[in-house]
């Protein structure tokens, strides 16, 4: 991450009117932020925080009611920031009646690529999302993943310096949510700025470099995510293989200098991560799944847990 | 054929107008700058409405100068991609289906279209024409208003806008796309409407040997008449020379070539079922009853007042002058044609026609030629031949081209009636010097091309208005402009108060209190406040008036139906008329899509 800053709001307001002009809701309250190159960028908040609204802001799609958004240096207004600029919005927005090569042919042609190169960028990004076998069918015969890759790859058809990205995982099984995960860290290695809103957390948790947290407009928390989650009167220590009269030896050593014991217990994995082992092993073997296979596979995702998950809390 | 407005020539019309009015060209730039203007004021009003003067003021700068300058950025490719979304849209929309409902028209109009009709051809291509602009504007509205309203109800719009597209590429895009889409249903309308046409119209005749008369002049055989049988409601007289060759005599419209063929006739299929008649036209004036020069012939109680009248058995005549004729030209003779609106105040003889009389002046020197006589039938087009060799009125002889014809090329021809309490109405394009005809083909696809030029105008209407609206509300306002079109001219003379009646709200005070347009308001406050407020009616709808496309003069259908060649003129002036709406409507489509907010 760089210190160059991409995208900026300053004094951010979006207040909602009717026919009349009269308002109907302030949606964003003077929101100040900075989004820095090779960054992930997450924009976090309930439903009606104003996350979908600085998005649409920062886009152009709506203009705002004071204040501006500045990307790449340019006004949000400025068409030609969309040159750097790829969008995945919520609901992938694409024109149905065509296929995925259209699609993105469609889309390349909007970026005034010549016809070697956006055939080239075509393939590419069509096996990159792994739509190869449906690329010569209509989109309307495509299930919600494969539209949100093909909507992805629509998004990154410019090699785009900045992503946006709308809810990237709304609809998706936990294969497809992992896969958009990965997607999103392969960007930030490329060095892509990436900029995504979510309500899903453990989405945010697991891909962002930095968040802000909305609420009802307004910016109530900003900074990185580690610095943020960071408990700092409580300290974790994991191991292997302790035998209860070590374990014992801790406490007795945390007792000694007088903190308290929270808990000291087996870790748990995710439920995304034993889903995911499931399906990988049932690729690789395929029929019933069996308990010794199952009690491998579970003692496969608790020991593959290295970055570490919280411990739970002692009751 | 009814010529209401003169077809000037194209750059006449482009650059200077009519005498004593204003080229196409300056017209277009002040009615674009009459929008600008209001757009501009409009915007500001609203921008300063809602965030203030001096922002509201900045921003209205800045839409202007920043939407020039993305204007400049216009790219083709993304232009013409967006105008392929909009083709592959249409044939999703199953726009398809017009054809076939065009075909559906054209098998039930075999079924009313009677063939025993004087002039059959005019009604079959007056069917199909008709029938085929209506069709097109239809698609044309209902393909452009609904496509972008479609867009932004979808969100499709919001993976467009997010690219480097100018709105104006989006405009444009969409007029292109769909101006492609009507042109291939409007080339396979044409080609089915043609082959319909000539399809069930050709026909041929059968003649009897045995029935001809053989013609013998002092004891020689010179050849054979008769008639042919009755096909299609009608039959022909036919002259054979003395090898039995000859033609079938002009009857609805057409002939039929006869050969011989063993101890029978071979009878070629119709001929000159479609014409493409190339008049010469003249300058029309008048002299009235007690030989003093007019601009116009007298009334005879008719409304329209596209024909004037000189009355029979005076001194009133009605004179065209033609200019650009060759004095030097090997022509033998002058081919001319001529229409007269016959108006009786008695019945004379029944079943005759009204007697005129027609002569050749020189406008320089006053010397003519004797009177001819013709027999009028109402509404008729007659075409005579004059032979050069010619007769004055004391029977010297005198030639037509050498000695009537001017060194400039001036030509005067007098027509005059003959028949005591009749009349005879004309007006300026009733009598035109026949040249060689055009391809009725050709002509055939200029007429089309009029079609084209109006349904790309309701495309661009359309997809500018969708901008702003939903689909609904879209097809609505252009379905309207349409309407406003074909009455163009009505609707600028009631702007303009040239019609009785008052304008829209002394209309409807009328309509309340149950007065006609004839009878005096009077008048008081009520009338003058129902008065004021008009006047603001009226220049609202003058303005309206200046940008509505004049449907009725842009359809050619008449031409074809008629049998006229439509001028070359007058397909650039719809070009550019078609261009001139385009670009101007492009250009407010941009900037009311790009004023908008895309996303709610």
């Amino acid at each position: 991450m760089s210190d160059e800053v991409v995208l900026q709001t300053r004094a951010l307001s979006k207040v909602y009117r009717d026919f009349w002009g009269r308002q109907k809701v302030r949606a964003l309250k003077a929101l100040d932020l900075n989004v820095h190159r090779g960054e992930v960028f997450g924009l976090l908040g309930p439903n009606g925080s104003g996350k979908t609204t600085t998005m649409k802001l920062v886009l152009g799609l709506l203009f705002p009611t004071e204040g501006e958004a500045v990307v790449f240096g340019r006004p949000a207004s400025d068409v030609a920031k969309n040159e750097r600029i790829g969008y995945l919005p919520e609901e992938s927005y694409l024109y149905r009646f065509l296929t995925a090569e259209e699609t993105l042919d469609f889309y390349g042609r909007l970026f005034d690529m010549p016809a070697d190169v956006r055939a080239q960028r075509v393939d590419a990004l069509i096996k990159q999302v792994g739509l190869d076998k449906a690329r010569k069918r209509p989109l309307q015969e495509y299930s919600k993943g494969m539209t949100r890759r093909i909507g992805l790859a629509q998004a990154l058809i410019n090699d785009p310096e900045l992503i946006l990205l709308d809810e990237p995982t709304s609809g998706l099984d936990p294969i497809g949510t992992r896969e958009m995960k990965d997607m999103i860290l392969e960007l930030k290695k490329q060095g892509k700025t990436v900029v995504m809103c979510s309500h899903l957390l453990a989405d945010v948790q697991d891909v962002c470099d930095r968040i802000a947290i909305l609420h009802q407009g307004e910016l109530k928390e900003l900074g990185r995510v580690d610095e943020l989650l960071t408990i700092a009167d409580v300290t974790q220590i994991r191991g292997r293989n302790l035998s209860t009269d070590c374990q014992n030896e801790i406490r007795d050593v945390i007792a000694r200098h007088h903190g308290e014991l929270l808990s000291m217990n087996n870790p748990t994995t995710t439920l995304e991560d034993l889903f995911l082992d499931i399906v990988r092993d049932s690729e690789a073997r395929p029929g019933r799944r069996t308990a010794s296979v199952a009690a491998a596979a579970g003692g496969d995702a608790a020991t593959s847990d290295e970055s570490g998950t919280p411990d739970q809390p002692a009751s | 054929m009814v010529l209401e407005r003169q077809i000037l020539p194209y750059l006449q019309w482009l650059l200077y107008g009519e005498p004593g009015g204003m080229g196409a060209l300056l017209r277009f730039v002040l009615v674009l700058l009459g929008v600008g203007l209001a757009a501009l004021v409009i915007g500001f009003l609203v921008a300063a409405l809602r965030y203030g003067f001096a922002r509201g003021g900045d921003m209205t700068y800045r839409t202007v100068s920043g939407g020039f300058v993305e204007l400049l950025h216009t790219r083709w490719r993304r232009v013409w991609a967006l105008a392929m979304l909009a083709v592959k849209e249409a044939r999703r929309r199953r726009v398809l289906i017009a054809l076939g409902v065009y075909l559906v028209i054209l098998l039930f109009a075999q079924w009313f279209l009677s063939t025993d009709y004087p002039e059959p051809a005019r009604l079959y291509l007056s069917f199909v024409l008709t029938a085929t602009t209506y069709l097109m504007l239809g698609i044309g509205l209902l393909l452009s208003a609904f496509s972008l309203p479609s867009d932004f109800k979808t969100k499709t719009i919001y993976t467009v806008v997010t690219k480097p597209v100018r709105a104006g590429e989006i405009v444009m895009g969409r007029i292109l796309g769909f101006t492609i889409v009507g042109t291939v249903l409007l080339a396979v309308m044409a080609l089915a409407s043609y082959v319909f046409v000539i399809r069930s119209l050709d026909h041929t005749h059968e003649i009897d040997a045995a029935a001809l008369k053989t013609i013998n002049i002092g004891g020689e055989m010179r050849g054979y008449d008769g008639s042919t049988d009755k096909e299609m409601g009608h039959r022909h007289l036919i002259e054979l020379d003395a090898d039995r060759r000859g033609l079938a005599e002009q009857d609805r419209g057409h002939v039929h070539e006869i050969l011989p063929d063993g101890e029978g006739y071979d009878v070629s299929g119709a001929l000159g079922l479609m014409k493409a008649r190339v008049p010469k036209y003249g300058k029309l004036a008048f002299i009235d009853r007690n030989g003093a020069k007019k601009d116009s012939g007298i009334s005879v109680g008719y409304e329209w007042k596209y024909r004037s009248f000189i009355d029979g058995n005076t001194q009133a005549a009605a004179i065209w002058t033609f200019d650009g004729l060759d004095p030097n030209t090997e022509d033998e003779s002058l081919e001319l044609a001529l229409i007269v609106r016959v108006f009786r105040t008695h019945k004379g003889v029944i079943g005759q026609p009204i007697t005129g009389s027609i002569k050749f002046r020189n406008p320089e020197t006053g010397q003519s030629s004797a009177e001819s006589s013709f027999l009028a039938l109402d509404q008729q087009i007659d075409e005579m031949s004059f032979a050069r060799a010619m007769f004055d009125p004391d029977d010297n002889p005198v030639d037509l081209f050498e000695d009537l014809v001017t060194d400039d090329g001036r030509l005067e021809v007098i027509v005059q009636c003959l028949e005591g309490g009749q009349y005879f109405g004309f007006a300026q394009a009733d009598c035109y010097i026949r040249q060689p005809e055009g391809d009725p083909r050709a002509n055939f696809f200029k007429v089309n091309l009029s079609i084209w030029v109006q349904m790309v105008i309701v495309i661009a209407i359309g997809v500018t208005v969708s901008t702003l609206v939903s689909g609904p509300v879209a097809m609505l306002f252009t379905a309207s402009f349409i309407l406003l079109g074909f009455f163009r001219q009505f609707f600028l003379n009631v702007a303009t108060g040239q019609e009785y009646g008052g304008g829209p709200l002394e209309s409807l005070v009328r309509l309340v209190t149950q007065k006609n347009v004839m009878v005096d308001l009077g008048e008081g406050v009520g009338v003058t406040i129902v008065k004021s407020i008009d006047a603001v009616f009226q220049g609202f709808m003058w303005c309206v008036g200046q940008l509505l496309p004049d449907f009725r003069s842009l359809s050619a259908v008449a031409f074809a139906a008629d049998g006229y060649n439509v001028p070359w003129d007058r397909v650039w002036q719809d070009l550019t008329l078609c261009g001139a709406y385009v670009v101007g409507l492009s250009i407010l489509g941009f900037f009311l899509l790009r004023t908008r907010e895309v996303a709610r």
